[in-house]
């Protein structure tokens, strides 16, 4: 059945746990190539070399009735007073549901930059920016 | 084993010069003397980007082969690759051979592919 995608099927997990009061989410992904052309070749060739992904996310600065606060949590992955270890690492998951079809995209990244802040007549939100280590976990989109 | 024949993905020539030498007098007139009828000294630098590492370590074979700079070699037509001109215009000159200037330079640029630099200098 055909199927237009919106903003309403989107969804974000970090750490498998959904976050609440997504406003948006983008993934990039790119492949570095290495020029192999020779002299005398009238056309430029390439070998893939390493690959990167990363990404964005904007969530509302939001408590729900149990004051859980995703956005709080994913801000505290840069804004903490001891510094960040290799084991600072978070599971994205960046989805598309379909039903009860998940179309996903998992990875495992550093979250790279956070930025909030508060202005009068509008939502406080959290922007975060994500670099992924390593391959891609699982990519079922 | 001879000189791996792959086109490199640049090259510089450098033509090298003849056998004299100059004498200048007190009153700035100079005199040169010389000493061969044959140029040399050319120098030949080529890189090979991203090539896979068994053909990278092919250069080092052959450096193996010719006992580093010690020995002198021939180089097969690949390394003219794009060039135009007459093919002994940019090759070791009448009576010259090529000899490693310094050792091949490998430059592990991600697994499996390599980027090699090789200096030569052509001798009498």
């Amino acid at each position: 059945m055909a199927k237009v995608y919106t903003g309403k099927d989107g969804r974000l997990l970090i750490d498998g746990t959904e976050q609440i009061k997504v406003s948006s989410w983008t993934l990039t992904g790119s492949l570095e190539v290495l020029e192999t052309t020779t002299l005398g070749d009238s056309q430029r060739t390439y070998v893939p070399g390493v690959q990167e992904f990363n990404g964005s996310a904007s969530l509302l600065y939001y408590n729900d009735d149990a004051d859980r606060n995703d956005a709080a949590t994913a801000l505290k992955k840069v804004l903490k007073v001891s510094g960040i270890t290799s084991s600072d690492t978070v599971s994205m998951t960046l989805r598309l549901v379909e039903g009860t079809a998940n179309h996903d995209v998992q990875l495992t990244a550093y979250i790279t930059s956070v930025s909030f802040g508060a202005s009068v007549g509008e939502v406080s939100r959290a922007e975060i920016s994500f670099q992924g280590t390593g391959a891609l976990t699982a990519v079922t989109i | 084993m001879t000189f791996p024949s792959l086109a490199p993905s640049s090259r510089n020539f450098n033509a090298g010069d003849y056998s004299y030498k100059t004498f200048k007098s007190q009153n700035g007139s100079e005199t040169r003397i010389l000493y061969g009828d044959k140029r040399t000294g050319m120098t030949l630098d080529l890189s090979y980007d991203n090539i896979p590492d068994n053909q990278a370590d092919d250069f080092i074979a052959h450096y193996d082969d010719t006992k580093g700079g010690f020995e002198t070699f021939d180089l097969p037509a690949g390394f003219r690759a794009g060039w135009s001109g007459t093919a002994s215009a940019i090759d070791a000159a009448t009576g010259n051979k090529w000899r490693y200037d310094s050792p091949p330079v490998i430059t592990s640029v991600r697994p499996g592919i390599s980027s090699v630099t090789v200096k030569l200098i052509g001798v009498l």
